[in-house]
C-alpha cells in the first residue's frame, strides 16, 4: 500500500507521537496475505473510473473510521483530479444536491449499504438504484471494489494503523 | 430473496484473487477447525446463507461435534464447549466483522493477543477479513445456498 502520500506523511505521523498503534505490523507478519491483498485490489479496480474508485474508497474509510486509509485515499482522490469541495461534502453527499452525478450517488449508496452490511443487508432499493446506472460487469467490479476497501479498512482499524504508517 | 447476479463468474480475476487471499490466510493460521468456526460465526453475523450452508457442511465433514456447531451463535453462554483460545478468536471475529460497532476495542484485541502469537493473530485477522469479503459479495447479490458461484 505504499504510495507518495504515505511516504510524504511519515514524518508528520512520527512527530504527532500517536498514542495508539500500530498494534501489530500485519503486512510484515503475513506477507503472502499482503501480496494477495495487492492482487485483490488490482482485480477490483479493473475498468472503473479512478475518480469513482476514490470516492468509494474515501466514503467506506470514513464509515469504518480507518484513518490510514482515509489519509491515503483523500490524497489519491486529489491526484485523480477530485475537487476539495466534493471531498469535503462527501460525508453529506445525500444532501449535497448537484455535487455528485446520479451514477456517483448510486455508487455511494451501495458503498454505505455494503460497508455497514448488518444495517439492512443491502436493501432492494439500494441495489436497484445501482443496477439502473451500472451495467452488470461494472456493477460487479463496483461490488468487488467496495468489499476490497472494506478489507483494507478492517486490517487498518484492527491493527490501529495510523496515517502514514506502513 | 432472488439471486441478483452471478457475481463471481462476472469478475473471474477478482474471484481468483479472493481464492488466493483465502488460501494465504488459512495456511498461515494453520488450524482448520478454528478457521471454520470463525468463518461460520462471521457468516452468521453477516447473514450470508450461502456461506453458512458451506461452512456448517465443512465443520460436519471435519468431524466437529454437532453441539459445537449448533451453539456457535451463543458461544459466550455455552460454558465449556469452546476453549479460551476459540472464545478469544470468536470475540475477535465478532468485533472485526461488525467493525462499526466498537471498532475492535482494546479488551477484545488483548484477549486474542494473549492466546495467539503475533503471526497467528495476523493470519486469524486475515481469515476474518477474507470471509467478510465472501460474505459482503454473496449477501449483496443474494447468492442462494448450494448454488454454483
Amino acid at each position: 500500500m505504499t504510495n507518495d502520500a504515505t511516504n510524504a506523511a511519515q514524518g508528520t505521523a512520527a512527530a504527532a507521537g500517536h498514542a495508539h498503534g500500530p498494534r501489530m505490523r500485519w503486512a510484515k507478519l503475513a506477507p503472502e496475505v499482503y501480496k494477495a491483498m495487492i492482487g485483490l485490489d488490482a482485480a477490483a479496480k479493473k475498468g472503473l473510473d479512478p475518480t469513482l474508485v476514490e470516492l468509494v474508497n474515501v466514503r467506506a474509510s470514513q464509515l469504518n473510521k480507518c484513518a490510514f486509509c482515509l489519509h491515503m485515499h483523500t490524497a489519491d482522490a486529489r491526484k485523480a483530479g477530485e475537487t476539495e469541495e466534493r471531498l469535503a461534502l462527501l460525508p453529506a453527499w445525500e444532501e449535497a444536491a448537484g455535487y455528485y452525478t446520479e451514477r456517483e450517488r448510486a455508487a455511494l449508496a451501495l458503498t454505505e449499504a455494503i460497508t455497514v452490511l448488518t444495517d439492512g443487508f443491502v436493501p432492494d432499493a439500494v441495489y436497484e438504484r445501482a443496477a439502473a446506472v451500472f451495467e452488470e460487469t461494472e456493477l460487479a467490479q463496483l461490488i468487488a471494489l467496495i468489499t476490497t476497501i472494506n478489507a483494507w479498512n478492517r486490517f487498518g482499524v484492527t491493527t490501529r494503523l495510523a496515517p502514514g504508517q506502513g | 430473496m432472488s439471486h441478483r447476479m452471478r457475481f463471481w463468474s462476472t469478475v473471474p480475476a477478482f474471484y481468483q484473487a479472493q481464492l488466493r487471499l483465502t488460501q494465504a490466510a488459512k495456511k498461515g493460521l494453520g488450524d482448520p477447525v478454528l478457521g471454520e468456526l470463525v468463518v461460520l460465526r462471521a457468516s452468521q453475523l453477516n447473514a450470508c446463507a450461502f456461506c453458512v450452508d458451506m461452512h456448517v457442511a465443512n465443520l460436519r465433514e471435519a468431524g466437529v461435534d454437532q453441539r459445537r456447531i449448533d451453539l456457535l451463535p451463543v458461544w459466550e453462554e455455552a460454558g465449556g464447549l469452546y476453549s479460551e483460545r476459540e472464545r478469544a478468536a470468536l470475540a475477535f471475529t465478532e468485533a472485526v466483522t461488525v467493525l462499526t460497532d466498537g471498532f475492535v476495542p482494546d479488551a477484545v484485541y488483548e484477549r486474542a493477543a494473549a492466546q495467539f502469537t503475533e503471526t497467528e493473530l495476523a493470519h486469524l485477522l486475515a481469515v476474518i477479513v477474507a470471509i467478510n469479503n465472501w460474505n459482503r459479495a454473496n449477501v449483496t447479490v443474494r447468492q442462494p445456498p448450494g448454488e454454483e458461484l
